[in-house]
């Protein structure tokens, strides 16, 4: 990793890949925010006369089983379905990055104790996990995303982690540690800089990985009670009508898509080094 | 490009933190055999402390509203849910080397019986599905590799690319609106035992473990034929092959061999993920496997099954990860030094 790089590692930010992708991503937090507002029709309204309709003017991406304008529901869904998303990389961020560099600095017990947790989190499933937290905790969509946000942490306990080794026996930080600076404060000055863009990276992948995740679970019937949509809910109740409608699942299947590439394509524009 | 919640950490770390330190020294035999008694302990210890954290008591759930506070003491007294947390664990944790999980707080059927009933449907779908992906992206992987540079290698590249961002429950529509749907050929869902009726058996299986494979598929095709490369221009290679060895001799006996290590990791952590996905997969293909009875048991509040169930896809998770490491012990070179 290259010190210059790293110390200005959003640059690339002006490649055409990550132009479209940052584009991309403006337009999903603007639905996220405001998606419910500027959706054409109420996302709840049935119309049995309407049901099962192919796209029209009216309708650009045709009507579900019970006549509701998927359009409308798609752009309604977008913020359960982030917001969700970004509670787990939060969860993850807060559980993995402060213990990665714990087992660091704090010696070898915890070192030992941190790495075998890490372990055994990692042979958890993400999806099974979660199903069986909210079967303890309630079925909500929080208590789901807070699973998995747990199981993200080995991810960026790992990130941080393999990012501060190398540190530890950097000649700086044990200059600073012979002048007597303090663990918090070699921590806070020379080690936080260089791990924030490596954690930055995992941050936006772990958050497409976490779309997906929302998906796959509001997909099963969980974390969201019907009729409030979210883009694996949408996916969800198509797949019943495959029959009449074999096209319909290409359209909540194609939002969750491009929103998990734009992350990917926006973590390879701000890794430090070079987008491989 | 593989979506993350398909893709190993240690495969993210590795591609997020550029290599600053050198790879792990392959375990020895003790250390494959013992971590994963430790990580079991403390594994064991997340999935009954998860029940621990419940708010709602079970036994008032079952009973109802109309229990009085006997009925409720008694029946904690009966799940021994009046002991100190640590003796229940204790308990829990022997009882399920037993093969013991516990009762049902609802039918009080044994959940071993519950999930043992379900197992061998996810087992042998998962099993079919590693098998397709180690036939599929073991030929892809080689090929590729044989002809670098060439037409089939960038194909085979493409591909891989491509299926490593699609997430599995697409591929399984996918699948279904093909095959099913426009085709005809194959039945959208449901399924026979194996030991029923093999071929029909195989006509259920089939989508669902294609569904399950490809991503694993594509990983190893693109493991494979990143490490066939590089073992290929190696001078031992050259080397046999001015001895006059057989080209197929020199592929399987000697730079497979050192070239299998990559895939071999990508298929120990591609069983918890096949186990993982098979989630979503017996959704969509109406499967009877562990996922149902997990996402039933969610929606009753039923911790023994919970547990149970949890308990069962890790040990099995350990098992196969433990697998792999004493087969890459065994196989590769550098493992048997």
């Amino acid at each position: 990793m290259s010190t210059l790089t790293a110390a200005r590692p959003f640059t690339k930010l002006r490649l055409p890949s990550a132009r479209v992708a940052v584009a991309v991503l403006a337009v999903v937090a603007f639905l996220a925010v405001a998606g419910g507002a500027v959706a054409p029709h109420d996302p709840l309204l049935q119309d049995p006369d309407l049901a099962l309709r192919g796209p029209s003017l009216a309708h650009p991406f045709g009507t579900d089983y019970l006549g509701r304008d998927v359009f409308s529901r798609l752009l309604a869904g977008t913020g359960t379905t982030v917001l969700a998303a970004l509670e787990s990389v939060g969860v993850g961020l807060a559980l993995g990055v402060l213990p990665g560099l714990a087992s660091l600095w704090l010696g070898r017990a915890v070192e030992w104790v941190l790495l075998r947790a890490v372990d055994a989190v990692m042979t958890l499933p993400f999806i099974v996990f979660a199903i069986a937290v909210t079967g303890v905790l309630g079925n909500g969509l929080t208590q789901a995303m807070v699973a998995i946000g747990v199981l993200f942490a080995p991810l960026f306990f790992r990130v941080t982690r393999a990012a501060g080794l190398s540190l530890t026996r950097a000649q700086y930080v044990e200059a600073a540690e012979l002048f007597g600076a303090s663990r918090w404060r070699i921590l806070r000055t020379h080690v936080w800089g260089k791990v924030v863009p490596t954690v930055a990276v995992t941050a936006a992948q772990a958050t497409g990985g976490a779309l997906l995740a929302v998906s796959s679970l509001t997909f099963l019937g969980i974390g969201v009670q019907p009729p409030a949509p979210t883009w694996g809910g949408i996916l969800a109740s198509d797949l019943g009508f495959l029959a009449q409608q074999p096209w319909a699942p290409v359209i909540p299947a194609a939002f969750i898509m491009v929103a998990v590439a734009a992350l990917n394509a926006l973590a390879d524009a701000i890794r430090p080094g070079g987008a491989r | 490009m593989t979506t993350l919640l398909s893709r190993p950490p240690e495969a993210i770390s590795k591609s997020a933190a550029p290599a600053e330190r050198p790879p792990r020294k392959p375990r020895g035999w003790i250390g494959t055999v013992a971590t994963p008694v430790v990580v079991f302990v403390f594994s064991s210890m997340l999935t009954f402390g998860l029940g621990a954290l419940s708010p709602s008591n079970p036994a008032a759930a079952v009973l109802g509203e109309t229990a009085t506070p006997a009925d409720i003491a008694r029946m904690n007294h009966e799940f021994g849910l009046d002991r100190p947390l640590p003796v229940q664990y204790l308990d829990w944790l022997f009882s399920a080397l037993q093969g013991d999980l516990g009762r049902s707080y609802f039918t009080t059927i044994p959940v071993a019986d519950s999930i043992f009933a379900a197992l061998p449907v996810d087992l042998a779908i998962a099993g079919l599905a590693i098998l397709l992906a180690v036939l599929i992206g073991g030929a892809a992987g080689i090929a590729a590799a044989l002809r670098q540079g060439g037409r089939l290698d960038r194909a085979v590249t493409a591909v891989a690319a491509a299926l490593g961002t699609l997430p599995p429950f697409v591929v399984g529509i996918g699948l279904i609106v093909v095959f099913s749907v426009l085709l005809k050929a194959l039945p959208a869902g449901g399924y026979v035992a194996l030991d029923q009726d093999p071929v029909q058996w195989l006509r259920f299986a089939i989508l669902p473990s294609l569904a399950l494979s490809l991503d694993i598929a594509a990983s190893i095709a693109r493991q494979l034929r990143t490490s066939l490369v590089g073992q290929l221009g190696e001078n031992y290679v050259t080397g046999a092959v001015v001895r006059g060895l057989g080209a197929r001799r020199v592929l399987f006996r000697h730079a497979l061999r050192n070239a299998i290590g990559p895939a071999l990791t990508v298929l120990g952590i591609g069983v918890p993920m096949v186990l993982g996905g098979a989630v979503v997969t017996e959704k969509i293909f109406n499967l009877p496997g562990l996922a149902q009875l997990a996402l039933q048991a969610s929606g009753q509040h039923d911790i023994p099954l919970i547990q149970g169930t949890l308990l069962v896809t890790v040990t099995v998770v350990l098992g196969c990860n433990t697998l792999v490491n004493l087969a890459l012990l065994r196989l590769t070179p550098q493992g048997r030094r």
